[in-house]
């Protein structure tokens, strides 16, 4: 069993309880939406030990509270303070015991992983549907510079995505992009515990990689920035990606400090911000967007009560939007209501996968309100599009 | 034998079916608490929403003869909530609302599984505070405190333990079903702002009953205005004579009014360095003023030397927000834990030094105590790894309890096969006669936290 590795960890647990927090469910999303103890990181690990030790086995009734795990680290945040365990290893590891030991996964886990290896995206879409977001802009191959989308951002945040590349382009970055070459990054792999077909599949992509010359990967996607820059040499067993690997918040504040671009159209609008987990929580990013927002004029910038390392989850974490999808857009709704109770009249993240389920979260709360992304806030600012995508009556094309 | 299914079904008739539980996955998280006890596994979880939900699920336990245990934040150190025997077990987390603050009568009523750390958290937007701290941190429940007349390192240098006068009123679910308010709440056309009114006090007889005679729904406890003004002092006394004179210094002179927290550690690698760590509060600057120059000169008469306040920064600053790196070195285990008078203090500490650090040769377990008014309270803790050193912990934890309760030490916390229930069963008391009559009456099958404080043979 793969959770043996983390033996040593299983058994620090001193069950404290800091993981669920003072309010038992302001923490973690999964208690938040299964009541359980068994929901909890102190309770995961009681499972895991019980298993260890021949009392439990895995079977597909548990699978709803390993599954129904939105891996957001809240609770590891936490542990930081008392055991230091890694809790997102330990249910990486747990996925993939069930996936190894033959015990059926959720349907929607067991689905996406499914139409990634076979449609090599998670919505099965065609390469030419699939890249409609370029439309009218043009790449240049070979520049070393690859901009890569990932599946939700060419899927579903078409208009985004274009006027990220667009405000790149104007700070003077010469992008290249895999065309119809371009497939998922492999996230939903590890994250059902499909650890072979990761493995294989890291190896593939690596080898398209170097063989287009790619020195330095840019992505809006956490979860895409950390699979080349964590999970691929993880799985290969590199001490580290040869390619650099950049998550847009870095290319983003580079462009504000470096003063590729100037800003001058006034936002003049309420902002918070959301940290996606994968940023934050799981690499220490927090500021670039915080530092962007001081240089977009008319950016009045109010904090969410829960916010850095002790954000809420967007509700998107751990694939449970896929094999649970209530948890999923209750916990979305949870954040939307609290964005909305600090008076901000735009909500702003930097993660495709944050933006569509906060923006299902306004759905599910009825709130009118946009979900943006920070880089669309500087292509405003910066005069590359219109200032209307800031309204909350705006409905993009896609 | 539980007759799962059936007992499942029935509760299911009372609780949503969504809040009970019989698969083991959902039990096993429930089989610890925080002390090294052995493993104990409940039949059923249920998380009742309201006391009406507790009287139900109450009456299916008597019906079915299933025994009922109560745990709020999974915390107990002693083995005082976990199922002793096959049996439902509640998990009241759920039950964690502030339901009143009342800032005219300064009290405010709480559910049970409320934590310390969000009380606190909400008087203070206020101006308000209880002044308390558990040294367990942030998951501490204010009804796991007070039914165990729990101690921390805040306030209680004042106030005395958790249970002490600043319990107001009491609504506890008795095994029988019947509701039963305490204190001025006894009289429903009062209200909740006295303790002791209308004959005995029955709500002491709740507190530190670790849960045996009742379940308790709300807590009502004084609270008072924030005391923003404070001094943190450090300061290394140069032998336990000093501290104990200080303690008698900081009775006597004062009342209990110079410090509101007063914290000795002695470290197994220095065991004759007495650290002492101190909070003053304050509602007045020249008032913090006078009591911190008061406690600076009687230190400084008795030999004591002040330091850097970091160490006391760092633990008093964790309490609430986390202990940093608590586990690190093992999980933890709070041993030797008892109340006594100041002077007897040398009796314990003579116990870690000469039987535990020097004869046993266990040198990870660390001495401390905290100053409770006219008394302290005391104990050993370690870290240890589990599993492989469960086993000589458990062994050298449990001769060094026998070793401390033949002394002046009344133990903290009873608990069940694994806590120090068989040692206080061994003293037959007229005390512990009446509490067994007391169980009997009230709950005639022995449903409530079967098998704990009170052995179930010696009930029979």
């Amino acid at each position: 069993m793969r959770i043996e590795k983390y033996k040593d960890m299983i058994y620090a647990c001193g069950r404290c309880n800091y993981c669920k927090g003072i309010d038992f469910n302001d923490r973690c999303p999964e208690i938040f939406t299964q009541v359980w103890e068994s929901s909890t990181a102190r309770g995961r690990m009681a499972i895991a030990r019980g298993i260890l030790e021949g009392k439990l086995d895995y079977t597909e009734e548990l699978a709803e509270r390993i599954f129904g795990c939105f891996m957001c680290a809240r609770c590891q945040e936490e542990c930081k303070k008392a055991a230091q365990i890694d809790v997102i290893a330990i249910t990486k590891a747990m996925r993939a015991d069930f996936v190894d030991r033959g015990i059926k996964i959720p349907e929607g886990g067991e689905k996406i992983a499914e139409t990634s290896l076979s449609s090599g995206n998670i919505f099965a879409d065609t390469p030419q549907m699939h890249n409609q977001w370029t439309e009218g802009l043009e790449f240049t191959e070979g520049s070393g510079i690859l901009f890569y989308p990932g599946c939700l951002a060419s899927h579903r945040f078409k208009e985004k995505t274009n006027n990220l590349v667009r405000l790149l382009q104007a700070a003077g970055y010469i992008l290249d992009f895999l065309g119809e070459e371009q497939t998922c990054c492999g996230t939903p792999l590890w994250v059902t515990g499909k650890v072979a077909n990761a493995k294989q599949w890291a190896q593939d992509y690596l080898e398209k990689l170097q063989d287009r010359g790619v020195k330095e990967i840019i992505t809006p996607c956490p979860s895409c920035f950390r699979a080349f820059d964590e999970e691929y040499p993880e799985l290969l067993g590199l001490e580290k990606f040869p390619i650099i690997v950049r998550h847009t918040s870095a290319v983003l504040e580079e462009i504000v400090e470096k003063k590729k671009l100037e800003f001058t159209v006034p936002i003049n609008k309420k902002v918070t911000y959301h940290d996606p987990c994968e940023l934050g929580r799981y690499r220490d990013i927090y500021d670039p967007a915080r530092k962007i927002f001081k240089a977009l004029p008319g950016v009045e910038y109010i904090e969410m009560a829960r916010n850095k390392e002790n954000a809420f989850c967007c509700g998107g974490g751990g694939a449970v939007k896929t094999m649970f999808e209530d948890y999923s857009d209750t916990v979305a709704k949870e954040r939307i209501q609290e964005f909305s109770s600090t008076g901000a009249e735009l909500m702003t993240t930097i993660c495709p996968a944050c933006e569509l389920n906060l923006t299902q979260g306004t759905y599910m709360a009825d709130i009118e309100a946009r979900v943006l992304d920070v880089a669309e806030l500087m292509a405003v600012s910066a005069g590359i599009i219109d200032e209307e995508i800031l309204e909350s009556d705006y409905f993009p094309e896609d | 034998m539980v007759d799962i299914k059936k007992v499942t079904k029935l509760l299911s008739e009372v609780v949503d079916p969504s809040r009970v539980s019989d698969k083991d996955f959902d039990l096993i998280p429930y089989s610890r608490d925080l002390s090294p006890a052995k493993q104990k596994l409940p039949t059923h979880i249920v998380i009742p929403e309201s006391r009406e939900e507790i009287q139900a699920i109450l009456r299916i336990a008597n019906d079915e003869n299933v025994p009922v245990y109560i745990r709020g934040g999974g915390t107990s150190h002693w083995d005082a909530y976990l199922a002793q025997e096959p049996g439902i077990m509640l998990d009241m987390g759920k039950m964690n609302k502030i339901v009143d603050i009342n800032d005219r009568d300064l009290v405010v009523s709480v559910q049970p599984s409320c934590t310390w750390a969000k009380l606190d958290r909400e008087l203070r937007k206020q101006g308000l505070t209880y002044l308390c701290s558990e040294a367990g941190g942030p998951a501490m429940t204010v009804g796991g405190s007070i039914m165990k007349a729990g101690a921390g390192p805040h306030g209680t240098a004042k106030f005395g333990f958790h249970g002490n006068q600043d319990v107001v009123t009491l609504e506890m679910v008795l095994p029988s079903g019947d509701i039963v308010q305490t204190g001025s709440a006894a009289w429903p056309s009062a209200g909740k702002f006295e303790r002791q009114c209308l004959g005995p006090d029955l709500a002491g007889m709740f507190i530190g009953a670790e849960g045996t005679l009742g379940i308790c729904t709300e807590i009502t406890v004084r609270i008072r205005p924030a005391t923003d003004i404070q001094e943190r002092l450090l300061a290394t006394m140069p032998s336990l004579d000093s501290v104990i004179e200080f303690g008698h210094f900081i009775n006597r002179h004062v009342g209990d009014e110079y410090l509101q927290g007063i914290y000795l550690w002695v470290d197994p690698t220095a065991p004759e360095v007495f650290t002492l760590m101190m909070d003053i509060f304050g509602y007045e600057e020249e008032i913090v003023n006078h009591r911190r120059d008061r406690v600076v000169a009687k230190v400084k008469e008795l030999g004591g030397e002040f330091g850097d306040r970091a160490p006391a920064d760092d633990y008093f600053g964790h309490i609430l927000t986390g202990l940093t790196d608590l586990f690190v070195a093992g999980v933890w285990h709070f041993f030797g834990a008892g109340t006594l008078r100041i002077d007897d203090i040398k009796f314990m500490y003579n116990i870690w030094k000469h039987e535990l650090v020097e004869k046993r040769g266990y040198k990870k377990a660390g001495f401390g105590g905290q100053i409770l008014p006219r008394r302290w309270l005391a104990f050993m803790v370690t870290n240890y790894r589990e599993p492989e050193e469960w086993e000589e912990l458990v062994e050298m934890a449990h001769g060094i309890d026998e070793l401390i309760l033949d002394g002046p030490v009344i133990p903290y916390g009873v608990g069940g096969r694994d806590g120090l229930r068989d040692i206080v069963a061994s003293r037959d008391t007229g005390y512990y006669r009446l509490l067994k009559t007391l169980k009997k009456t009230l709950d005639p099958k022995n449903i409530l936290q079967r098998g704990i404080f009170i052995p179930e043979e010696a009930l029979k």
